[in-house]
């Protein structure tokens, strides 16, 4: 199934509603619906964050097959932003030398089973899978 | 749905999904605390690293004046990202 949603924060509760509508007819377990949502929502945000003036709507794609999630999130008219790029977090620093931000990708590279991105036409895809098991 | 409230014995409840649209009226609350306090995760599904921000931010400016944030009743998938990002170092952490 897809469906474009409005480039803002506003539409994460959207976002979660309709990938989770997927997730229960695809009949996926919590273990996997949890890192899909947070992906979905990191990835989703990035995009708002990073291209806010841009008035075109974000199409995600969601399948749920035998237990495993496979999803696509396109955005049209941007620069690219490889988000399979290393981030290189370090997450042994102490907290007076921590600042917040900076781990939502790296979460997506740790909880997802592939992270692929493809531009184009200064279209950017985003594609991730998250299997069962 | 995220809502975050004053328990009976003290302790900061915390239910529902923290992600970035829910930010502001986390942030909001964490703001008001001023000394050592206990979040309660038991009724929290999710959260993000925008949620993982709150708690950074809230637990550096309470340690600057030597008090801190013990977190209880976290989740299997919370722990987990909990666990990626390092937490475990720079909070007091305990699982349901």
């Amino acid at each position: 199934m897809q469906k474009t949603f409005t480039r803002s924060f506003d539409s994460l509760s959207d976002i979660y509603n309709f990938t989770e509508e997927i997730l229960s007819s695809g009949d996926v377990e919590d273990a996997v619906r949890f890192p899909v949502h947070l992906a979905m929502e990191e990835l989703f945000t990035n995009m708002v964050k990073y291209c806010p003036d841009n008035d075109n709507e974000i199409l995600l794609e969601v399948a749920a097959i035998d237990g495993n999630v496979r999803v696509a999130i396109t955005d049209h008219d941007v620069d690219p932003f490889d988000v399979t790029a290393p981030r290189n977090v370090d997450t042994e620093i102490p907290l007076d030398g921590r600042v917040p931000g900076g781990l939502g990708l790296h979460l997506v590279q740790q909880m997802v089973d592939s992270l692929e991105y493809d531009y184009r036409d200064r279209q950017s895809t985003v594609k991730f899978t998250k299997e069962s098991g | 749905m995220f809502d975050i409230e004053l328990g009976e014995n003290g302790d900061i409840l915390c239910s529902g999904r923290l992600d970035a649209a829910e930010c502001t009226k986390a942030q909001d609350f964490m703001d008001l605390i001023s000394g050592s306090s206990v979040l309660d995760f038991s009724q929290l599904e999710y959260i993000s690293s925008a949620g993982l921000g709150i708690l950074l931010k809230t637990q550096k400016r309470l340690v600057e004046s030597g008090a801190g944030l013990k977190i209880i009743n976290v989740n299997n998938h919370i722990h987990d990202v909990f666990r990626y990002s390092g937490f475990h170092s720079i909070f007091e952490i305990e699982v349901e």
